[in-house]
């Protein structure tokens, strides 16, 4: 909390009679002056809450900020300044290519996400001089009488001083779904949470009924909602995959480091040139640089931002999509997520054996709805009318004539009606149990009217076990009455219980099918709720997502840092807890090693959105929570999550897989090269040979992102795992090395080969045992030819090995310094080859048997 | 005579060393998997490590192979001992493969 809004917060205006309210904020009820409030204007600034956004410049910047751009660009210098300028510029381009493709995505994302939150232009109906006008809610302040009815966003903090029938759904602050019942009167309590504020309007709340008053007490980031946006400001986490990638660049950099001063050192001890010996050291480390990494996991995270989009999912962050395909433990809040945040008439029920269909009827008569095209007003009024019309008993009330009504009020809780039908009058009471039952002389059980106490113990049971099972309940009594001409308050007397109507806020229809896909895909679903554990049960019960443990804020309050880490691996519910500990379960989670998402759409879900790995919001959500999430789905819809996940596992193992190709194949490569550097009279193959290996190696991996992937890598989340790498290079390369050296032998002492032509076996060698073992390594499937690769991945690699091998017979191949090679060499690199693949395919057999992955 | 006769020395070293770094490698994979999996009851015996290893056995033969072909240079030895050791592999892969894979699933693209 800012110490400005802690000095505010001093003055207790909650405990204010109204009229002192005013005086205590500088104004009063005609309101500020147009010259107060340009002054308080600014003093305190626009009502606006700081914007998430970001520039341009930061979206292009954030492009580079990974090692592997790092390595590259040194090695690009290393290269031009060697006189290498081809590879320099070439590199360059590769980098700039896949900065410009990330920033193109990445900054059309923002802009999608800061269209969404203009697309709300928020007006504020606010009393200056005396006078009422509609002004640009960025341009209230302190002071300033805002006037709000139903449909209203509250665009400030208010302490309300006038108000009637005022409901506010405050879930979007608090996460609870049923309407808040607001006043005008003083309270008296110290140190109030926004729940026990009942004489407050927050910002963003939404009015559902009445209409009210109120005088802005904090504007801006100075406000409840602002506080919480504010906290927001802090830098993010690291995701998964950035740690991921990091790890795997400091590998690459002690690799790399090691090699070029290992190799530089031995070449010159053994008598190389200094300069050749300096060249090739680095060339040697260019070579094991996967230059295109960058570049494949932008267009990959790219094709899987379009393919998301056509499914109704914005990605804000396209480095949360391998995070979102990653995830294994799903956050999500209750309201509007697993359950409608819209409230039905669940049932009714009356004390007898059979329901008295009468309860449906006299809730129809004495009901505060507006009804036209469409049904306006109280949620439980509207969900009334809703049942009635799908029932299609809407019209069965036709028969009776409105004669009067005693409208609702707070203090009573309650409303009547008074209808006629065959010349009888009776009057109708509906509210809440309590204040409707304190009315009631007797209760009717099966048609048959008897005294009220003799089935009290029953009622009370019964509402009990609603209300534990989450349940709002309405009760419907009635009376026979006289004409008069008017009726009041004082004829809600002596009435007859008839029964209840009991409401709920009910699971969403395809969230029961969404989850169980989500368990198939070993996503655990946890349910971080503020309501009571309960109603968490009740929901989960009728998804059928099973219950391990169910934990109560007040239990995590108690808990040691090391006691939640464990409860949170068992907990499916934590319930009635606060947004802190919404955070605390998820940085418990993601410190066990999880990667996490949450799914959120509250001001009070923000600063779970901004830690998980993965923050999901909705369209619908408050804006805050958007700008803080990565990930907004336009549809409220959470199949849509499956679908996303599993187009985040594509692009996860298509970036694996060309890691594991690049890395292994490259490290193989290279230090067979480096090997040789010893003992040979010559280079065994010349930098700018190497270089051109490698560029060409590069294009045939260009279209690795749009690889088929097998489906057995989509079923389960898995994880950046930099030891399996490291295990994947240390057992892979060596088949590379190996097949190298017996390249070497056969140019060597089968051909007797002059350096030209050994440089020339060895590249085109190297060269298709790096581009076909792709067909091999690309998938865990054996034989490797039962997983189909993608068409255009297998068109370039082979379109590539086709060019490596007629390169040496070209002006192009002379230029580099190739020579034609003997067509027995080709006999025996169509078989050496073939076992190579087939040894590589054998030893998967081996490896996944005891690496899992 | 093979050419480069100063040279074989090196490289029937430099090709010993990949192959039996490779084996090296394949064993601390398996005792560190093994290490890992305190449940692990298959393969504990000696069969199990025969069995296991059988790449590896496959291997350390074509490196023989390869070594005794260049050394005589005999294009015919390297050819048809690579032939009979693709037969072999392919029989290793077969029987290895698992009874039924779900399809392969297309991207977008």
């Amino acid at each position: 909390m800012s110490k400005q809004k802690a000095q505010e917060l001093r003055t207790d205006y909650w405990s204010f009679h109204p009229t002192d309210a005013y005086g205590s904020l500088g104004t009063s009820e005609h309101g500020l002056s147009e010259q107060e409030a340009q002054q308080r204007l600014e003093k305190y600034g626009h009502n606006e809450l700081p914007e998430k956004g970001v520039s341009w410049t930061q979206v292009l910047l954030r492009q580079f900020k990974n090692p592997v751009s790092g390595i590259l660009f040194a090695s690009a210098i290393v290269a031009g300044f060697f006189g290498q300028l081809v590879q320099s510029i070439v590199i360059l381009a590769m980098i700039l290519l896949s900065a410009i493709l990330g920033f193109y995505n990445e900054y059309n994302a923002e802009k999608t996400v800061r269209a969404l939150r203009r697309s709300v232009s928020v007006k504020a109906v606010v009393t200056r001089n005396g006078r009422p006008s509609e002004i640009d809610a960025s341009l209230v302040v302190p002071g300033d009488v805002v006037s709000v009815y139903v449909g209203d966003v509250a665009c400030a903090d208010m302490r309300i001083v006038q108000c009637k029938e005022l409901e506010v759904n405050e879930a979007a602050l608090t996460g609870e779904s049923f309407p808040v019942e607001k006043t005008s009167d003083g309270l008296d309590i110290q140190g109030p949470t926004p729940q026990q504020l009942t004489n407050y309007l927050f910002m963003g709340t939404v009015v559902q009924h009445g209409s009210g008053r109120g005088v802005v007490v904090s504007t801006g980031r100075r406000t409840e909602f602002g506080s919480i946006s504010t906290s927001l400001a802090e830098s993010r986490p690291e995701t998964e995959f950035q740690r991921g990638v990091r790890k795997y660049g400091t590998m690459l950099i002690s690799l790399t480091m090691a090699l070029v001063i290992g190799i530089f050192v031995l070449n010159t001890v053994v008598g190389h040139p200094i300069i050749d010996s300096l060249l090739f050291s680095l060339a040697v480390a260019v070579g094991l640089v996967p230059e295109l990494m960058p570049a494949i996991v932008t267009i990959s995270l790219s094709q899987g931002a379009r393919a998301m989009a056509k499914k109704h999912v914005v990605v804000k962050r396209l480095v949360s999509i391998e995070d979102f395909g990653n995830m294994d433990a799903l956050c999500t809040d209750k309201t509007g997520t697993l359950t409608s945040g819209k409230i039905i008439l669940q049932d009714y029920w009356s004390l007898g054996k059979a329901r008295d269909a009468r309860i449906l009827h006299y809730a129809l008569l004495c009901n505060g709805a507006v009804t036209g095209e469409k049904i306006t007003g109280n949620p439980m009024d509207v969900a009334i009318w809703e049942y009635a019309i799908a029932k299609g008993i809407e019209g069965e009330t036709k028969s009776y004539t409105s004669v009067d009504e005693i409208p609702f009020d707070y203090q009573r809780r309650m409303m009547s009606t008074v209808v006629a039908k065959d010349g009888k009058l009776t009057l109708i009471n509906k509210g809440a149990p309590e204040s409707v039952l304190s009315r009631c002389k007797y209760a009717e059980t099966d048609g048959k009217r008897g005294p009220i106490d003799s089935v009290q113990k029953l009622i009370d049971a019964k509402l009990a076990e609603y209300s534990s099972a989450g349940y709002r309940s309405l009760a419907i009594a009635y009376k026979m009455i006289d004409a008069k001409p008017s009726y009041s308050v004082e004829d809600e007397a002596n009435l007859t219980l008839l029964g209840f109507l009991i409401f709920t806020d009910p699971p969403k229809k395809d969230a029961q099918q969404a989850v169980a896909q989500l368990n198939r895909m070993g996503v655990d679903v946890k349910i971080l709720t503020g309501d009571n554990e309960l109603v968490a049960v009740k929901i989960c019960e009728e998804l059928r997502i099973p219950v391990k443990r169910v934990i109560r804020g007040s239990e995590l309050t108690q808990m040691s840092s090391t006691e939640i880490r464990s409860a949170v691996e068992e907990g499916t519910i934590f319930a009635r807890i606060t947004p802190e500990q919404k955070l605390d379960v998820i940085k418990a989670l993601r410190t066990n090693g999880h990667v996490v998402g949450f799914m959120g759409d509250g001001v009070n879900d923000a600063p779970a959105l901004h830690e998980a790995d993965v923050g999901i919001s909705v369209d619908s959500a408050v804006d805050v929570s958007k700008a803080a999430a990565d990930i907004v789905l336009l549809e409220k819809d959470l199949s849509v999550l499956a679908d996303g996940i599993e187009e985040g596992r594509k692009i996860f193992s298509n970036t694996i897989k060309y890691i594991l190709m690049g890395t292994s194949s490259n490290f193989g490569n290279m230090f067979s090269a480096a090997a040789a550097s010893l003992f040979l009279p010559f280079l065994p193959m010349l930098p700018m040979q190497i270089l051109f290996m490698n560029l060409l190696y590069d294009v045939s991996n260009m279209t690795l992102p749009s690889d088929n992937v097998d489906e057995e890598y989509t079923k389960w989340p898995r994880r950046w795992d930099i030891g399996f790498v490291r295990k994947f290079t240390l057992f892979f390369g060596p088949f590379s090395s190996l097949y190298d050296f017996l390249t070497y032998g056969i140019m060597l002492f089968i051909f007797g080969a002059s350096a030209s032509l050994f440089q020339s076996g060895w590249f085109v060698e190297s060269f298709w045992t790096e581009v076909l073992v792709i067909f091999v390594i690309r998938t865990r499937r054996i034989p490797f030819v039962r997983s189909r690769p993608g068409k255009w991945l297998t068109a370039l690699a082979l379109s590539a090995v086709a060019f490596g091998t007629i390169l040496p017979f070209t002006i192009l191949g002379n230029f580099l310094g190739f020579t034609s090679l003997p067509v027995q060499f080709w006999a025996l690199l169509i078989l050496m080859v073939a076992t190579y693949l087939l040894l590589v395919d054998a030893g998967k057999v081996f490896f996944y048997k005891i690496c899992k992955f | 005579m093979a050419p480069y006769p100063n040279l074989i020395g090196f490289w029937a070293v430099c090709i010993s060393w990949s192959a039996l770094f490779l084996t090296a490698v394949s064993i601390y994979l398996y005792m560190d998997s093994r290490k890992n999996r305190k449940q692990d009851t298959h393969a504990t015996g000696g069969l199990g490590f025969v069995r296991d290893f059988v790449f590896v056995w496959i291997l350390l033969g074509l490196l023989g192979l390869y070594i005794v072909s260049i050394d005589t240079g005999s294009s015919i030895l390297f050819a048809s001992g690579n032939i009979v050791v693709e037969a072999l592999l392919i029989a290793y892969t077969v029987k290895n493969r698992p009874p039924k894979e779900p399809k392969t699933e297309e991207r977008d693209s």
